[in-house]
């Protein structure tokens, strides 16, 4: 699991917490609201005692209690729903917290380094943009300097916060029953005592009229604290110390208090600096009113029979509050008055304790531990011994009580039969006031005060007896409650009984089917567990508590799994990651797509690269999915293109579906944006395999005449001839320049492809095309559709001045006919061939430029069966790659390649360009046969040629002679 | 009989996968992938001086709800791993056993080809042929 902010021992204590209940007067509600507050949510930022308290324990022995707190709610006598199951609402509430909670973008990413792998818990891994992989280990490599962090999971925790506040309140357990009420009265009203006793008698009567369910009362005789409320800014203080006063004789000292508020007005808004301890309390409590909301108004849709005002009508108190009765509108002023908020724009924007002055938090401070400390724990202390007095008093009566009980339900007979039967239906139910379950109460109010101790050894007896009684409910609440206490408890502690708890879980989910009680149940032994470091044992009961019921809570628990596995001692990597990916499933059935995406995408890191390639097409192709539902394209397509390009194990309709998702992912992407066009990765294009042909395309033959040539773009190279051609030329050369070589001699290459030497700039003259050929390589088992291919080339005027004028292919200039050749507008249907040739021509105009291109633009279709066709653009750079350098020692020892120059050639200004043509050239000779042939030059340039030379590897085989023609050649030998 | 057979390379990915065509390739996929934790924690809890006489066959790795997951580890780290479905209560731990020798030896065949070159992904028609008579045959 991963790590939690806070301790174990804190998480439990503050998961139980009494319970303290508020009743408002219409008048008091007033004088809070100025805060934006009500009187619950005034004081809850205080609810933590900083102070330690006491306690006696039945032995009079003193018991401290450090670090209590209480938690103070308004009545709200809504029943809930069954309590199997958390109601939609409160589902809701859960899976708004979840998604509201999402891991810090941007911050330093966690790296927890598991056996050979290193996993990095941010999104950052995700925000890098392609390939994602190499941006990854760069940040891992920043970090794997710094320390390393655990992982925390803010979510879950938040999840679980609020799971477990939203807990309803159940009959077999007494923990979140409210302990107490306060009564609280303004002091501007007419006559406070008279309210004050108004409220007492609400309260009595929502407690014992049997009218309500809901909330439910720990004691019968609950603790009434009458709290006085005084607006600074208004009232006249010393009438409120007088009926303070008053309010010391009639309810005792300890009974009562005095808070002074507001003492800030609103003109006085010079110091704006005070705290607010109310945000980080009332965001939450925004989205819990909000989905009472909208709970309560689905409620007036079902009952606006009555066709009332929708405000308030829902409500169960509404039945009175005709009349004007303020505690009625406090009552309902938790979820009266943010309906009141929602109406504007959101109450989130509004400053809370706006008339609060720091004095004024500690006089609430002061209130809280007053309230705590003189009326709460002492009113506990008081119970617990009378609990006890009682529960020893009736130890003698209590067996013949219990067998008579069971006598009753039993029937007494046949006791096994009725066992089965009893636990068919989750067991007994006890009425409230059972004496069974005083025990039960006793031990609850001892865990609260955390006296675990005696909390243990009375949830240990009350389990005997539940158990004894087949109450399996009953006896499921004490054993769970027992092993936390066990666990909670400080010196010579007793080892935690997880067993206990694992029967308790049993029992709840199988026999009660209460899945959230199962689900806390779970909740506090995995994070025991976790503290003891039995990761194992977290994680197999984490797994056990995912079902079909929730996504959410089983994405949840699923991920805190994983999260278990990597906190092993020998951490199971792979493990978390296959929980990670389940978890991800559950989160994007659960509707939270950033949390799906996150799990992906760290699942990802330990599947990454490792040859599981059916695994990792999974994964990317989620990622992609995910991505790109959650508007981010740009992922989406690097996570798509990572199933193109692999050599993919999946089948051709498996193919074929990701091409599709890919290609409309990549449509959507260009189509928001403008910027250039993205590389595409299909086909693949084999660079190294390119050819290059400068010059017009012969005909080799036309009637009798034969070129004079054997150079064309599919000629085989040949390594002699060719070293054969490029003498022959170089002594042409010699001779014609009086017997030297220039330097920068260069043998003239027409067809340049992975043979030649292609370390020179090639040269190709204006006017002439230049043929270019590439093989592309369909790596997929559906065929690809290309079409609208053209060459990208990007075109230097070089002047021979040194002004450079750079033009693109796209952009045009005047020099450039912009034109991208295409040759093949045709659509070629059906590549499945592994390579395809394409070949395309370039015509550049101007003179005395170089001219180079290097990328290569290729349009991709698929053609459906459906025939509608998905087409995108896009393209690859075409880069070549020379052969690799084996010169120098340093060469090779690292791999280094040399520059390739095919496709960049030199334009030079137009030239003469020669055609030669045989005629009648024998195919055979006999030996010493002499035959006439006919050789015709001709000139197709317009510039004029001159000095035509012939040179022949053996020019003793022929000899010139014409009739009419003038020779102009020189033979050189 | 088996539904899935693998053979992870000592780097732990995949030299060769066969499932029963008939169920879904990639969760078995996952199930091995996920399984080698659980070779690498039985192999790591022998003790370092025992390696040598380690035994090759691991055991049940785990089970899940459809399947039991076998391992069993060659001298070189390279792993075998069987799949069987959870309700075939015929095989015993004997057969698994023998079937992983069988695995093994017909390995060490490939591996004996001067022709493979070890890391490849293995093609081999005869290792093809052993594993499928390990395989459910699709009736």
């Amino acid at each position: 699991m991963a790590q939690c902010v806070q301790s174990v021992q804190e998480f439990i204590q503050d998961s139980f917490v009494p319970m303290v209940a508020v009743l408002c007067s219409e008048d008091a509600e007033k004088v809070t609201r100025k805060n934006n507050l009500n009187f619950a949510e005034l004081v809850r930022p205080f609810c933590r005692l900083t102070s330690e308290g006491h306690i006696r324990d039945p032995n009079n022995m003193v018991q401290p209690v450090k670090n209590l707190r209480i938690s103070v709610n308004n009545v709200v006598t809504r029943p809930t729903p069954g309590s199997g199951t958390l109601s939609p609402a409160q589902r809701r509430l859960l899976s708004e917290v979840v998604l509201s909670c999402q891991p810090p973008e941007g911050g330093v990413a966690n790296v927890v380094t598991a056996g050979n792998y290193d996993l990095n818990f941010n999104d950052r891994s995700l925000k890098a943009s392609a390939p994602w992989y190499s941006a990854w280990r760069e940040t891992l490599l920043e970090l794997s300097t710094s320390k390393l962090y655990t992982v925390t999971t803010p979510w879950f925790e938040a999840y679980r916060e609020n799971f477990l506040q939203s807990m309803p309140a159940s009959d077999h357990e007494f923990l979140n029953h409210y302990l107490a009420c306060l009564l609280v009265v303004s002091s501007s009203e007419a006559v406070p005592v008279e309210q004050f006793l108004k409220l007492s008698q609400e309260q009595h009567r929502i407690q014992h009229s049997g009218e309500y369910t809901n909330p439910k009362w720990f004691i019968p005789n609950t603790l009434k604290y009458y709290v006085l409320l005084h607006d600074m800014s208004e009232g006249d203080e010393q009438r409120a110390d007088a009926v303070y006063e008053d309010m010391k004789q009639r309810y005792g000292a300890q009974g009562c208090y005095l808070l002074k508020v507001n003492s800030r007005t609103f003109s006085a808004g010079a110091d704006e600096q005070i705290p607010d301890p109310w945000s980080q309390y009332l965001h939450r409590n925004n989205m819990h009113t909000q989905v009472r909301n909208t709970a309560i108004s689905t409620a007036n849709t079902n009952a606006s029979v009555d066709g009332v005002s929708n405000s308030l009508d829902g409500h169960p108190l509404q039945l009175d509050a005709a009349s004007d009765s303020g505690s009625l509108d406090a009552l309902d002023a938790m979820t009266s008055d943010p309906k009141r908020g929602t109406g504007g724009p959101v109450a989130g924007v509004v400053s809370h304790g706006a008339c609060l002055t720091l004095s004024d938090h500690d006089r609430i401070r002061q209130f809280i531990q007053e309230f705590t400390f003189r009326g709460l724990l002492p009113h506990i202390e008081k119970n617990i011994r009378q609990l006890n007095d009682q529960l020893v008093s009736r130890k003698g009566l209590s067996r013949s009580l219990f067998s008579a009980t069971k006598k009753w339900f039993g029937g007494g007979k046949v006791p096994e039969k009725s066992i089965s039967e009893l636990k068919s239906t989750s067991g007994l139910l006890y009425p409230p006031e059972a004496p069974e379950l005083q025990i039960r109460k006793m031990a609850d109010l001892c865990f609260l005060v955390q006296h675990y101790e005696l909390a243990y050894s009375c949830y240990h007896t009350a389990k005997k007896d539940f158990l004894s009684d087949q109450a399996m409910l009953y006896a499921a609440g004490a054993l769970e409650m027992a092993a936390v206490s066990a666990f909670l408890q400080t010196g010579a502690p007793r080892p935690y009984p997880a067993h206990y708890m694992d029967t308790a879980i049993q029992t709840y989910r199988d026999v009660c089917k209460n899945m959230v009680l199962a689900e806390r149940c779970a909740l506090l032994s995995a994070e025991i567990l976790k503290s003891q470091g039995k990761y194992s044992d977290a994680a197999t009961l984490l797994i056990k508590m995912t079902s079909e019921d929730s996504d959410l809570r089983s994405a949840l628990l699923l991920e805190q799994a994983g999260h278990c596995f990597i906190n092993m001692r020998n951490p199971m990597v792979r493990k978390f990651a296959f929980h990670m990916i389940l978890a991800g499933h559950r989160f994007s059935k659960a509707g939270q797509k950033r949390h799906a995406l996150r799990c992906y995408c760290q699942a990802m890191q330990v599947y990454k690269g490792k040859g599981w390639s059916l695994a990792e097409d999974h994964i990317n192709f989620t990622i992609g999915r995910q991505s790109f539902t959650l508007r981010q394209p740009e992922n989406a397509v690097s996570a798509f293109r990572h199933i193109l390009t692999n050599d993919s194990q999946q089948t051709a309709t498996q193919q074929g579906a990701f091409l599709r998702e890919y290609l409309y992912v990549y449509k959507s992407v260009m189509e928001g944006s403008e910027a250039g066009l993205p590389q595409l990765p299909l086909p693949c294009i084999n660079s190294s395999a390119t050819r290059v042909y400068f010059g017009h395309e012969r005909r080799l033959a036309e009637g009798e005449k034969q070129a004079a040539t054997h150079v064309s773009l599919d000629q085989e190279y040949d390594q002699d001839l060719a070293a054969m051609w490029c003498h022959l030329e170089e002594q042409v050369v010699a001779a014609a320049n009086r017997g030297v070589v220039p330097v920068n001699f260069q043998p003239t290459q027409c067809c340049l492809n992975s043979q030649t030497d292609n370390l020179r700039f090639p040269l190709a003259v204006v006017e002439e095309p230049i043929i270019v050929e590439v093989t592309f390589r369909n790596p997929l088992k559906v065929p690809l559709v290309l079409s609208d291919l053209s060459l990208l080339w990007k075109f230097t005027a070089k002047d021979f001045s040194k002004a450079q004028d750079v033009l693109t292919g796209e952009a045009t200039g005047e020099a450039i006919t912009n034109e991208k050749e295409v040759l093949a507008p045709t659509v070629r249907t059906g590549l499945m061939l592994p390579y395809q040739l394409i070949i395309t021509l370039v015509i550049s105009h101007v003179s005395s430029v170089c001219n180079c291109f290097g990328l290569f633009w290729s349009l991709c279709i698929i053609k459906d069966i459906t025939l509608d066709l998905l087409v995108v653009r896009g393209r690859q750079d075409l880069e070549i790659r020379g052969p690799r350098l084996n010169h120098t020692k340093e060469d090779k020892t690292l791999v280094r390649h040399g520059p390739d120059r095919r496709l960049d050639p030199i334009i030079t200004p137009a030239m003469p360009l020669m055609e030669v043509f045989f005629l009648q050239f024998p195919t055979a000779l006999l030996c010493g046969e002499i035959r006439k042939a006919y050789v015709e030059f001709c000139n197709v340039s317009s510039v004029a040629l001159c000095g035509l030379r012939v040179a022949s590897t053996h020019p003793d085989f022929f000899t010139f002679g014409g009739q009419a023609t003038t020779c102009l050649c020189n033979w050189i030998y | 009989m088996a539904v899935c057979i693998a053979v992870i390379a000592k780097e732990n990915y995949p030299l060769y996968i066969r499932s029963v065509p008939t169920q879904n390739e990639l969760k078995f996929h996952y199930t091995v992938h996920t399984s080698l934790d659980v070779v690498e924690e039985k192999i790591s809890a022998v003790g370092k001086a025992m390696a040598d006489q380690r035994e090759l066959y691991l055991g049940l790795l785990y089970p899940t709800e459809d399947y039991k997951v076998y391992g069993y580890v060659t001298n070189s780290k390279v792993k075998f791993v069987i799949v069987v479905d959870s309700s075939n209560t015929s095989l015993r731990d004997n057969e698994i056993r023998s079937m992983f020798r069988k695995l093994h030896n017909s390995f060490t065949d490939v591996m004996c080809n001067p022709f493979y070159n070890p890391g490849d992904p293995i093609q081999s028609k005869a290792f093809d042929g052993i594993v499928s008579g390990m395989m459910v045959q699709p009736s």
